[in-house]
């Protein structure tokens, strides 16, 4: 199936490719179980490009990242491929007026979701990968001690099992026939209400445990499209100075939490945080808290209407939900 | 003493309690049953050391810690005469004899790249020296290479016994250990007993079959030259780094990154030097105090990663490349940047795109 998404979706880019200076999208990676970006310059590298369950990477970010991929043509746009969940982040981006919508062409894919490379090699250490397939129950990697297969449930990114996003909210061009959502977006936070349960004691022992992990590479800010102090981020500002060089909890905490501040409601969840995170901390989650809260005070979805004005960038002296 | 020892698997926990009670004891673990991060940790009773598969984090931060206090300070003022200051400074002492238990091949490797640079230079580092001095490596026989691994490539191997004091084969019901240095002899005859005939035949059999095993069969040596070539060829880099995050997880799980950044912490007349790691996908690595960084986007920093890993190391210390073929920075890399690549091309085409 994902030959057949990548056939067309190679098809579509020729069309569109003499009014794009650039397209940004995925070819394969080192193995068969990784992709990587790829930014398309020359229409003889449209075959490069490819969609399968493993384009996991939310292209958005490059887009404003420094340096940002430009069209050198005014006349000419950048083409960006977009599941679901990353098209929200282009919305966020369009809606804070860190792109404009007509600079772009906007490739959507409708996604069933992603897999999580480390659950596959948590569930079983792969070895010189050959191949990989997926259909709709299963992925199987043949590798070389033999075939393995594994329940989708069981190697999806934990954000695709909550996917209530997986057709792009915004496009010029969609690649294939939309799919049906995983879960609404009311039931979109189990997780973090499986949290909430708990004592605060609870909570605290929980990410106190995980976040002391974290090794302060910042990756998942790095990654997050919509983290865009950039090069002054309190975390490294020495003046004035936040966070020590000591990696006590503390420091490790209070730059979570910052990250998480920033992004109230403006959070699309596209999972990015959590995806690159080497020592798989699950640090969307506080994110997630943060929109259900907004949700719930606000009646607010980021990334959602490009026209919309996410609720802490405004002041409305007329505001009902708090 | 003996030279060859087996630990049943049943008995490594009352084996690793009885190290950690001679010899501060450092074992690959990892941090929860649903987790992959393994990472090397302080031993503690009832920790059970993943021995089957490579770490995320290596254990440079034995050697090299994440952060370490360089000395403490206190400003002290003169009663009868306020303008007048001394400082009084205390250094630490710790450095404990340390065993790292069930590191690889590569991470033990990575450390010859450190002692370049932090013992056989111009200056001494003596804190680094002393852990050096004082750590002992207990290295697994590797048989977990995946996609990622190159150790072959830069010139070591699974089984690769350099550096390493002793030596673990796993083989059926446990692990068969063998001394490699008078170091690691003391220890031995609290680890087990004397392995059976057969136990020792399957070990040597297991090493011999990981020693024939190539890891990646590109040639990533000698790259000074093309590296200079490719130097000021922005858009070769921009088509290298274009994707990268600059984040900093490919030097922070490198055996081999040894950037450190120091930073005074302060409250009020007393405060601690601090050593910390730097990394040159940072914003601020190489920053001026004016104000101007030479390495100002990801291009020239990535640039930076490779031609000091393959070009300004081995040009300084004598062809040796800085880079183990671990291959943590591709695994871990968030947009799955592979450096062999970026290597390789040095050498192709390298005169071509002047």
């Amino acid at each position: 199936m994902s030959e057949i998404k990548t056939k067309q979706l190679r098809e579509l880019v020729e069309a569109a490719f003499p009014e794009l200076d650039t397209v940004i999208g995925w070819e394969a990676g080192y193995d068969a179980l990784h992709t990587t970006p790829v930014f398309i310059k020359d229409a003889k590298d449209i075959g490069k490009l490819v969609w399968n369950p493993l384009c996991v990477r939310n292209l958005s970010g490059y887009l404003v990242k420094t340096p940002p991929v430009q069209s050198a043509d005014e006349n000419k746009k950048i083409g960006i491929f977009v599941k679901g969940c990353d098209s929200r982040s282009i919305v966020a981006l369009i809606q804070e007026k860190f792109i404009t919508r007509d600079k772009l062409y906007i490739f959507g894919v409708p996604c069933q979701g992603t897999i999580d490379w480390r659950r596959v090699m948590k569930a079983a250490p792969l070895k010189n990968i050959q191949s990989v397939k997926m259909d709709e129950k299963q992925l199987v990697v043949e590798d070389a001690d033999g075939t393995h297969s594994f329940a989708l449930e069981d190697v999806l990114a934990r954000k695709c099992l909550r996917c209530a996003y997986p057709n792009p909210l915004m496009y010029d061009v969609l690649v294939g026939e939309p799919v049906a959502p995983r879960v609404t977006v009311k039931n979109a936070y189990k997780d973090v209400q499986e949290l909430e349960n708990r004592s605060l004691e609870e909570r605290l022992a929980f990410w106190t445990k995980e976040l002391d992990r974290c090794i302060r590479c910042y990756a998942c800010r790095n990654a997050c499209p919509l983290c865009v102090c950039q090069d002054r981020c309190i975390a490294e500002t020495r003046e004035p100075k936040w966070l020590s060089q000591y990696m006590h909890t503390s420091e490790k905490f209070l730059f979570h939490f910052i990250h998480s501040m920033h992004l109230a409601g403006r959070c699309t969840e596209c999972g990015e945080c959590e995806r690159v995170c080497p020592m798989g901390i699950p640090v969307t989650l506080m994110k997630e808290e943060l929109n259900k809260i907004t949700r719930e005070l606000l009646n607010y979805e980021a990334g959602v209407d490009p026209n919309a004005v996410p609720p802490l960038l405004t002041f409305s002296p007329n505001e009902t939900g708090i | 003493m003996s030279a060859k020892v087996f630990i049943a698997q049943e008995n490594l926990g009352t084996v690793l309690d009885g190290l950690s009670r001679k010899i501060r004891l450092w074992v690959p673990a990892s941090a929860g049953e649903d987790k992959h991060g393994v990472e090397f940790v302080p031993y503690r009773p009832g920790l059970a050391p993943v021995l089957d598969r490579q770490s995320t984090i290596l254990p440079k931060k034995v050697m090299l810690p994440q952060v370490e206090k360089l000395f403490s300070y206190e400003y002290l003022k003169n009663p009868e005469d306020p303008s007048k200051v001394r400082v009084k400074l205390e250094e630490p002492e710790d450095f404990e004899p340390t065993l790292v238990f069930g590191a690889h091949p590569c991470d033990v490797k990575g450390f010859f790249v450190f002692d370049r640079v932090f013992t056989q230079g111009p200056f001494v580092d003596g804190y680094y020296k002393k852990r050096r001095e004082n750590t002992l490596f207990a290295t697994v026989v590797c048989q977990e290479a995946d996609s990622a691994c190159f150790c072959s490539s830069v010139g070591s191997g699974p089984a690769d016994q350099a550096g390493s004091d002793f030596w673990i084969m796993p083989v059926e019901g446990g692990y068969v250990v063998e001394a490699l240095t008078d170091r690691a002899l003391p220890f031995m005859d609290a680890l087990g007993t004397a392995p059976t005939e057969a136990q020792e035949t399957a070990a040597k059999e297991l090493h011999e079959q990981v020693a024939r095993q190539q890891v990646g069969n590109l040639d990533l040596q000698d790259s000074v030259e093309s590296f200079k070539t490719r130097f000021e060829q922005t858009a070769y880099w921009q088509a290298m780094a274009g994707q990268c995050l600059s984040c900093g997880i490919c030097t922070y799980v490198c055996p081999t990154c040894y950037c450190f950044t120091i930073s005074d912490e302060m409250k009020g007349l007393k405060g601690e030097r601090l050593r910390s790691w730097d990394s040159c996908m940072f914003c601020t690595y190489t920053a001026e105090a004016s104000g101007h960084n030479p390495r100002p986007t990801k291009l020239e920093r990535y640039r930076n990663r490779v031609g000091h890993k393959f070009s300004y190391f081995p040009e300084k210390y004598d062809g040796m490349i800085a880079c183990c073929g671990c291959g943590r920075c591709i695994r871990s890399c968030p947009v799955s940047i592979d450096i062999r690549k970026v290597v390789q091309e040095l050498k192709e085409n390298a005169c071509v795109c002047a």
